[in-house]
């Protein structure tokens, strides 16, 4: 090993542990979606849908599940609603479901009729949404570990970890790749 | 072998990759999005000091929106959307004839590419047409002044906020001498 090599072996190793350090203390990366070092079991939560019936998400165990927090008031929610819609048509028979979960203050009020009467255009079709929605709350967003911004998602395993965040509107090629890895 | 140059070679490597590794944390900082109350700076003008009994006077309140955000106008183009509203707490004596909201710019995002959003960015300033009325207490007065708004940047909406913004100003009796202030926001020509 030549001098200059020797010199700069400890400083190359720092930057290597310096690295992973970083890395697995972000959750949130560029691009809007961070991978956790260890994958984290889903939260013992209860939603209540739209209905009023008690959903538990630990029912939803054997299923891959996108847990999806998002507002009707949200913007780019929105825009990612028909990539939600398509998703659900092409996997739920293949185990996975999207749940929503509404945000706003109002709850029921402002979310059932916007679930029931907004059209997205999904290929050339306008489609309402066709996939779980429940009410969500501060305290259900802190079980995840609080919630900075929306759409903010958790794609969770069949066996109930949290595989991947995702924070802010998510790019349709990413999801499908993650949702396609987990069926 | 020179063991004390090496050791200092080797220590400002280390201590140039652990600031490298400072600045990489930073800029995941940077990517994540601030919290609501952050997205925003207020700053409140009175257009008198000190405003007589009788007189009809302006309050402006300013609103420093961090770069690369954006709130909506106070008439989005969508009903669904949160409007930005402004909502003064009045004292007794003291009367608001109108509030003046600055018409947004429409603008396209990422997220929503083809239809614009009507919003403000950078600063806008949002004004209280007011009078102290006859029966307003003199001396030191506030008026308690609500701002709500919901924020976005190019990915990610933050949730709707309420954030107290306190209008100060000194009620003096009818016919005292008063000062016009700050002409960069209350002369005609000036609207941001």
């Amino acid at each position: 090993m030549n001098r200059v090599a020797r010199t700069l072996l400890p400083a190359v190793v720092l930057l290597v542990v310096a690295t992973g350090f970083l890395g697995c203390k972000g959750v949130v990366s560029k691009g809007g979606s961070g991978q956790p070092a260890t994958l984290a079991n889903e939260p013992d939560v209860k939603f209540t849908d739209l209905q009023g019936n008690n959903v538990a998400l630990a029912s939803m165990k054997g299923k891959v599940v996108l847990v999806n927090f998002w507002a009707t008031w949200c913007e780019p929610c929105r825009g990612e609603i028909p990539i939600l819609i398509g998703m659900q048509n092409q996997y739920a028979s293949k185990g996975f479901t999207t749940l929503g979960v509404a945000m706003d203050e109002e709850g029921k009020k402002v979310v059932d009729p916007f679930v029931q009467t907004e059209q997205f255009n999904v290929s050339g079709h306008p489609t309402t949404m066709n996939y779980p929605i429940v009410l969500g709350s501060d305290d259900i967003a802190t079980q995840f570990g609080g919630l900075l911004g929306m759409p903010t998602s958790y794609l969770i395993s069949r066996d109930g970890k949290i595989a991947k965040k995702y924070v802010g509107a998510l790019v349709e090629s990413q999801v499908v790749k993650d949702v396609e890895s987990q069926l | 072998m020179n063991i004390p140059r090496r050791f200092g070679q080797v220590s400002a490597l280390c201590a140039l990759l652990l600031m490298s590794g400072g600045a990489i944390a930073l800029s995941q900082e940077a990517a994540a999005p601030k919290s609501a109350a952050e997205v925003v700076k207020t700053h409140a003008y009175v257009s008198l000091d000190p405003v007589p009994r009788g007189k009809e006077f302006q309050a402006a309140i300013v609103v420093d929106i961090a770069n690369g955000y954006h709130m909506n106008s106070h008439k989005p183009l969508d009903s669904y959307l949160i409007p930005t509203t402004l909502t003064p707490q009045l004292p007794g004596g003291i009367t608001l004839a109108d509030t003046e909201y600055p018409t947004g710019h429409n603008e396209k995002f990422p997220f929503s590419p083809d239809k614009p959003l009507n919003v403000y960015t950078k600063s806008v300033t949002f004004r209280l047409k007011l009078s102290a009325e006859a029966s307003a207490s003199l001396g030191a007065t506030t008026i308690p002044v609500v701002l709500r708004y919901q924020a976005c940047n190019n990915s990610a909406c933050l949730p709707p906020v309420k954030v107290p913004v306190s209008v100060q100003l000194q009620v003096v009796a009818a016919g005292a001498t008063s000062k016009a202030m700050h002409p960069e926001i209350f002369s005609a020509s000036s609207s941001r």
